[in-house]
């Protein structure tokens, strides 16, 4: 089954990334029609398709613009978080690089729908040859009237700006990034108050993602209901999914939400497989912070039902037994893969990114690092395991902003899934050493009436 | 040893500050802070306390702000590196793609452990968290750009490719 594309259709078509070739591809229509709306009827097509967050929360896009607060004489500003640093999470990369007049134009349109005349794209560091396509297409859209003064003469100016951040993953988190923006460290900020009323220098800010923002073109060209249509339930439109490890086609593909996870797995249109051969043994679907799934959850809900590649399916079962759909991206672990050791990496990468404002991040990150690497080392004890359980509960939900929650989630989820596997490192700590678990009953089928243990 | 070099922008590098500065609203330029200090950066090679100073001087804030920037964010040199710095990611999608195995290797070749420089002053080698080049792992970023699907012999290629370029441009 094929998925309609609405973001990469023409990206591989030669020379897209050049405004003459990407606006013979239909390029920049969206503008034409959204400045002859008034910028409250855009909000309304984007309110109307439905259209989640793509960075990971999956928060209304529409109801969000909805928020922004619209004082006299206050200057407002949209911010595009393309910060993209969740580990998995490759997406933001490809549009950026190959289809960075989509972004351009769905941060035009966006921009008109918020009033921001001076738009930021916050861009992280390390992308750090991404600037030069974006400036050169925010260059050449204005050299054809889609940017600067008196845009198509709708009287509306918008000039956009690109900052690199400098190696954070915390500046994804949208008042860090605020705080970024304005040359600080990225410290969240307590909210309230929310950007939509005090964000970039005081300002009323939105911050969006890349693809987010993208998608706002096509929303405005076939219009909110038909975009709504796309997909399933409050899962609307495209997501575009980055597919990374034991697979045999990593990548960025383009789904609609209504394929199933193990046809995204096994299809030769997506994954293309586990690699070599192998079998499927788990599975973070939505960026390193969602809980990870040992195969026989990921493929079938506890229900026993398929289980789809959308918000709501992914997240069947709340942590107990499913995830979330997150950023988008899809880590894939074959049987061959230590889920002590993957946890550990992960741990390891939250402890880094710390900001260090909360205590409970601050200090439980580095204590679960060190406990998971005493255990993957095969130093560990068996109160290890409820230390780290300990410990990521009382990181969850203690702390301004969510890196605690998703620092806290990969270790809960380990612990959940692959108790037995941990035990294993300490109860034969020599043979840990030597060999992986491997697949264990993880692929197991699931009896639709097993008691699941939280 | 450390060359001393004369911390001060030519007048086209003083034209790019103040064309950033110009991005931000009237004194706001603060704001101009993390764009100035990768400029900076890549004119005097890393960020030495004399270096933030002078950074902090030219948008007008106290030197303490420019420090603690600095410290916060991972891409700042706060010492001297090579010249061509080595950056292996090493989070969960690279390692079950063998980063460990790379960063192990380019240790051996370069003789030197992660966080270290060769004595020549070449090559530094230093350990990173995901770069967001997940499904073309293992990775590293060397400089401006990312160098991915790393095996030994990639890694070969590049030392050379590197020690080449030097001697070319001597």
């Amino acid at each position: 089954m094929s998925s309609q594309k609405l973001l990469l259709e023409n990206a591989h078509i030669e020379g897209i990334r050049y405004y003459d070739v990407y606006r013979k591809n239909g390029g920049y229509r969206s503008v034409e029609k959204a400045l002859k709306m008034a910028p409250d009827e855009v909000v309304e097509e984007v309110k109307k398709s439905g259209l989640r967050g793509r960075g990971g929360a999956g928060f209304p896009t529409g109801m969000k613009w909805s928020f922004i607060a619209k004082p006299e004489g206050v200057p407002r500003h949209l911010v595009c978080n393309a910060d993209e640093s969740e580990p998995g999470t490759f997406k933001d990369r490809y549009l950026m690089e190959f289809l960075p007049h989509l972004l351009i134009e769905g941060l035009i349109v966006s921009s008109y729908a918020l009033g921001s005349n001076v738009t930021y794209i916050y861009i992280r560091g390390e992308y750090a040859w991404i600037p030069d396509i974006l400036e050169q297409a925010i260059a050449e859209a204005k050299a054809n009237g889609f940017l600067g003064k008196n845009i198509l003469n709708s009287g509306f100016d918008c000039e956009i700006y690109v900052q690199r951040g400098a190696g954070a993953y915390i500046c994804g988190e949208e008042t860090a990034l605020i705080e970024s923006l304005e040359g600080k460290r990225g410290n969240p900020r307590i909210k309230p108050p929310f950007p939509a009323v005090k964000g970039a220098w005081d300002r009323p800010t939105v911050v969006n993602n890349v693809e987010t923002l993208a998608a706002v073109v096509p929303i405005i060209n076939i219009g909110g209901e038909e975009y709504a249509k796309i997909g399933v339930g409050r899962s609307t439109g495209t997501k575009l999914i980055s597919a990374c490890g034991n697979i045999n086609k990593p990548g960025v593909y383009e789904i609609d939400m209504t394929i199933s996870v193990e046809e995204f797995i096994y299809s030769d249109e997506w994954c293309g497989g586990i690699k070599s051969g192998k079998r499927l043994k788990a599975c973070i679907p939505g960026g390193s912070s969602v809980p990870i799934l040992p195969a026989n959850l990921l493929l079938k809900t506890a229900k026993g039902e398929s289980r789809i590649m959308n918000y709501e399916s992914l997240s069947d079962g709340g942590f107990a037994t499913g995830t979330m759909m997150g950023s988008g991206g899809f880590i894939v672990l074959d049987e061959d893969q230590c889920v002590v050791k993957h946890t550990y990496t992960l741990a390891r990468f939250y402890r880094h990114e710390s900001c260090g404002q909360c205590s409970p991040c601050r200090e439980g990150t580095g204590w679960m690092e060190k406990l998971l690497l005493r255990l993957d080392q095969g130093q560990g004890k068996l109160s290890d395991i409820d230390l780290l359980w300990d410990i990521q509960s009382k990181i969850e939900g203690n702390t301004i902003c969510p890196l605690g929650d998703a620092a806290a989630w990969p270790v809960a989820a380990a612990i959940r899934h692959f108790r037995d596997e941990f035990e294993w490192h300490i109860t034969n700590a020599a043979e840990a050493q030597t060999r992986n678990y491997g697949l264990a009953h993880y692929a197991d089928p699931l009896p639709v009436s097993e008691p699941v243990a939280v | 040893m450390e060359q001393k070099i004369m911390i001060q922008f030519s007048q086209e590098q003083l034209e790019k500050v103040n064309q950033i500065i110009a991005r931000y609203p009237e004194g706001k330029q603060k704001s101009a802070l993390l764009p100035v200090l990768h400029l900076a950066q890549e004119v005097f090679g890393w960020l030495s306390t004399e270096t933030m100073d002078y950074v902090a001087a030219l948008l007008q804030i106290e030197p303490i702000e420019v420090y603690e920037v600095a410290t916060f964010y991972t891409m700042y040199n706060l010492k001297p590196v090579g010249k061509y710095v080595f950056e292996v990611c090493q989070t969960g999608p690279c390692m079950i793609q063998g980063s460990d195995d790379i960063i192990a290797y380019i240790g051996e070749r370069l003789n030197i452990k992660p966080g270290e420089t060769t004595e020549d002053g070449l090559f530094t080698l230093k350990v990173a968290e995901c770069l967001g080049a997940c499904g073309y792992a293992p990775m590293m970023q060397v400089g401006k750009f990312y160098k991915e699907h790393l095996t030994k012999e990639k890694v070969d290629a590049i030392i050379a490719e590197c020690r080449n370029n030097v001697s070319v441009n001597n």
